[in-house]
């Protein structure tokens, strides 16, 4: 099916979905539009394998330029994205990024599903920071509902470190991948170690090493294991030591300044005006965090600094990051000794919203608690029905449309849901950090060697699950 | 424990959604009111007779003013030049399709919820979501448009983050952006047809296959 | 006794298969495939926790001309189709397919418009390994399975235990000597789409011969 759309046919006639639709057609990558009017259409556009309009591209019409694509399968670029970059020799002059690679409609799915099982979908948007996904739609979610302030507080504090959990190994995947994108495979064996100890904490508590559905709308699914202090502890000790072993590897080493000193520079103005946010935003000075601007789960009443740097290059946001994390150990530890002082549910007790399933830890793993599966098949049948019902249809959402932030580790990540009053989103519409950042790409590479041009795409840190969604 | 034994939850009341709340929900945290108010002086309020003005809607403690296509781009640039308001980010750029005709929004009477019938034209709304850093406020600026050909100006001169995100609506809902530098598909392959997040788009998928028996698509399904 | 005793130190006797297989198997070079989340679960696998280096998996190759495994890790696209299957198309003989995780597989949790569900609508797939994401000791029970489909592959077509010689032909297509060209020998089997040698690429299966597992 999919090779069809790439044969050498023009593409068939007429919209198979009742849409009169004639802007269906490609431009090409440089045209510009006259008087304001639909893109201009072409006779008989044809389609091959490797892309269809090479022939209006600029180093036909100059000579000195050359267009050299890069992607989608590439060691470097972070994911499936292409950029088709126009070199006059090796010097950058323009730089058109292409995705959709990745594009899976999730957004379209979500609306098929009730609001619980959303979270499932929209935990694999953003890959390496899942626990973020879920925390900006379950607060949407709990605004729309109205229950933002009924969420026990022993949820809010285990969203909290679970999600600051969740930056560290995002940053840690982003010293990783960055180093190795650069040639140091030491820092991705370094990197991928650390995340393996968070990783361990996640499984611990959730279940699953990734994409862990744990935070729901009204709390999270679970409770923490009993030693789930302690073990966090060990943890979160040994990081700052780590993070100093990837500081002696790369802070002073002259190669890693050569590279990132002055690569992908994006000053506060054009951070603004292209929507950057998070690192990125923060490395040019502007000290921009929704943890700070629009909190939520009680973060502001934790202790941490908000880090900017000065330079907005790749070094700031290099040293921002790692700054990033220290302060996420901070929180992390700070919770935890609020977590051992607090008792309760992890879940809403509104019993018209919460998941109604209990978990515990089986002799086959974690499932519904015994007493549980034995009161609701042997002891009461409303119980049942409440239970059949909830999981398979859902509660149902008042009608409204709410935005939420959260400081995901790549910036600012938001949720605009959309509720019709039913048992079923009608339109999840997430703003997406690395969208925004692939965006400004063209802006930040713009003069820069190639070799600098993955620098600079490694210093925003894009990741194509959640540009593309 | 059990809905009838739990304090909290008397049979027949609706989620969290009680009728003093529906009031409370109405009303604006104080700098949303500095920020209507703002609004309403330089371009007027529909509700006070201004034909051209603006509407303004307040919900879950959200401000959102509803322009018209003619004055988008003015609002835009007011909302990012004056010093009372200086919306430095626009934060997100999305679009809703309500699909036309009359629907049954199926509910379901666990929670108490009627099934209602909607009735409507079709229209797409845009929603452009405007931050500001410096004075700490978030509001939303939403033009509706006829879903059967909907156009709107660009706003690419106003804000740069808006090439990406108004490449998204287009490909997605089929609006097109006069004058924007670039407007061609962005996540779809450039010789798609439909724009799959339209209401009457299928979300397309195949019959998943068990022993002896197959589960339709998430759309065809009637649960 | 008898040959053992004759035989040096140092000499390895086997037949050219199983030394071929097994050099395939202990030096199979992934091509760097990973789309999206399966790839951090397959970097994990072969960072230094879960070493994948240790089954021969040394290096993840860039260029698809070097590579001889292709894990296609995460959910493959409409827009991504073409260009997994250029890759293939790239990849040098012999070259296998590992299909990581249920996106791959089947398409997954992701039953909609964009997504291929399966990859083996684009490429021949050689092992499915299922998960959201699989654990990285799932990846390398897959890997390892492979490796064994691998050192049990047939260069030629051989009778099962117990078969007749006619029913062997008949099942192989055996093609009878052509009469009509002198001298020269033209009776052989037809390339079979489950070896190395008779592959047909296309996932509608071209030839004509009867398939088999290979």
């Amino acid at each position: 099916m999919s090779s069809d759309q790439h044969s050498d046919q023009p593409p068939e006639s007429g919209a198979p979905w009742g849409e009169e639709e004639s802007v269906t057609e490609p431009t090409s990558a440089v045209a510009t539009h006259e008087g304001g009017d639909a893109p201009a259409r072409r006779a008989e556009p044809e389609y091959t394998l490797v892309g269809g309009d090479w022939e209006e591209l600029p180093d036909a019409v100059e000579d000195d330029l050359m267009v050299l694509n890069m992607g989608p399968q590439h060691p470097s670029t972070h994911g499936v994205l292409r950029m088709r970059l126009t070199l006059d020799g090796e010097t950058v002059v323009d730089n058109e990024p292409i995705i959709g690679y990745l594009h899976t409609g999730i957004e379209k799915n979500v609306e098929f599903r009730p609001w619980v099982p959303g979270v499932t979908f929209v935990t694999r948007m953003d890959y390496l920071s899942p626990l973020f996904n879920e925390l900006g739609y379950c607060l949407a979610v709990e605004k729309l509902l109205g229950v933002t302030d009924e969420v026990p507080e022993r949820a809010q504090i285990i969203r909290v470190i679970m999600t600051e959990l969740n930056r560290i190994s995002s940053h840690m995947v982003w010293l990783a991948t960055g180093g190795m994108e650069l040639g140091s495979t030491t820092a991705m064996i370094f990197g991928f170690r650390e995340r393996e100890t968070v990783l361990d904490l996640f499984e611990q508590v959730t279940g699953l090493r990734m994409n862990h559905a744990y935070i729901r709308p009204g709390g999270v699914s679970q409770d923490v294991p009993e030693d789930f202090v302690e073990r966090a502890n060990t943890v979160v000790t040994e990081i700052p030591n780590r993070l100093q072993e990837f500081e002696d590897l790369l802070t002073e080493n002259p190669i890693w300044i050569e590279r990132l000193k002055g690569v992908g520079v994006l000053t506060a103005e054009q951070c603004l005006d292209l929507g950057v946010t998070g690192p990125p935003l923060r490395s040019a000075g502007i000290p921009y965090d929704v943890r700070v601007t629009d909190p939520y789960c009680g973060i502001e009443t934790y202790d941490f600094d908000v880090i900017t740097g000065e330079d907005g290059d790749a070094y700031a946001r290099y040293l921002l990051r790692i700054e990033e994390a220290r302060q996420s150990v901070r929180i992390i530890e700070q919770a935890l000794e609020r977590l051992q002082r607090t008792e309760g549910p992890v879940m809403l007790q509104d019993q018209k919203i919460a998941w109604p399933a209990q978990l515990a830890l089986g002799p086959d793993g974690i499932g519904n608690a015994q007493e549980y599966i034995s009161k609701i098949m042997g002891q009461s049948m409303e119980s049942l029905i409440h239970h059949f019902k909830l999981v398979t249809e859902g509660f149902t959402v008042p009608a409204g449309q709410v935005y939420v932030p959260v400081e995901s580790p790549r910036g600012e990540l938001g949720y605009h849901v959309t509720s019709n009053g039913t048992n079923k989103p009608y339109r999840v519409k997430v703003r997406d950090p690395s969208f925004i950042h692939v965006g400004a790409l063209p802006t930040a590479t713009r003069g820069l060697l190639i070799a600098d041009v993955i620098v600079a795409v490694a210093s925003f840190d894009p990741v194509m699950g959640g540009v593309d969604r | 424990m059990s809905r009838d034994t739990n304090p909290n939850v008397t049979l027949g009341e609706t989620a969290a959604m009680r009728e003093g709340d529906l009031e409370l929900e109405r009303t604006l945290p104080d700098h949303l009111v500095a920020v209507r108010d703002r609004l309403v002086e330089a371009f007027g309020n529909v509700a006070e007779g201004d034909a051209d003005g603006l509407e303004v809607l307040a919900d879950r403690r959200e401000l959102t003013v509803v322009t018209g296509p003619e004055r988008l781009i003015e609002l835009l640039a007011f909302c990012r030049d004056d010093p009372a308001l200086q919306c430095e980010l626009l934060s997100d750029l999305s679009g809703v399709h309500w699909l036309g005709g009359t629907h049954e929004a199926s509910a379901q009477a666990t929670t108490g919820w009627p099934t209602y019938t909607e009735q409507r034209t079709g229209r797409i709304e845009v929603n452009y979501l405007l931050t500001s850093i410096s004075h700490g406020h978030r509001f939303r600026v939403r033009v509706n448009l006829d879903d059967e050909a909907p156009r709107l100006p660009t706003a690419t001169g106003v804000y740069s983050v808006a090439d990406f995100l108004e490449r998204e609506v287009y490909d997605f809902f089929g609006v097109v952006f006069a004058d924007h530098p670039n407007l061609q598909r962005i996540l779809m392959p450039e010789d798609w047809e439909g724009h799959p997040h339209r209401k009457d788009y299928p979300l397309g998928g195949v019959e998943v296959e068990y022993k002896g028996a197959t589960i339709p698509p998430p759309d065809e399904r009637d649960y | 006794m008898g040959l053992e005793a004759k035989l040096p130190n140092g000499v390895l006797l086997t037949s050219v298969e199983k030394i071929i297989n097994w050099g395939r198997a202990g030096s199979m070079w992934p091509a760097t495939f990973g789309l999206a989340c399966c790839a951090i679960e397959m970097m994990s696998t072969g960072g230094s926790h879960y070493d994948l280096a240790r089954f021969g998996q040394e290096v993840f190759r860039a260029s698809p001309r070097q590579a001889d495994l292709m894990i296609v890790a995460g959910r493959v696209s409409q827009k991504m189709a073409p260009i997994v299957r250029n890759l293939y198309d790239q990849m040098p003989e012999p070259k296998w397919v590992l299909s990581m995780g249920v996106c791959a597989s089947s398409g997954g949790m992701f039953n909609n418009y964009a997504i291929v569900q399966g990859v083996d609508h684009v490429v021949p797939v050689d092992m499915y390994v299922p998960g959201c994401p699989p654990r990285p000791e799932m990846l390398m029970d897959g890997i390892l399975k492979l490796q064994d489909k691998v050192k049990n592959e047939q260069f030629v077509e051989r009778p099962r235990p117990g078969e007749p010689m006619e029913e062997f032909r008949r099942r192989t297509g055996w093609i009878d000597p052509d009469p009509s060209v002198e001298g020269v020998a033209t009776a052989r089997f037809a390339p079979r789409s489950g070896t190395r040698a008779g592959r047909r690429d296309t996932p509608a299966g071209a030839d004509a011969g009867p398939s088999q597992e290979g």
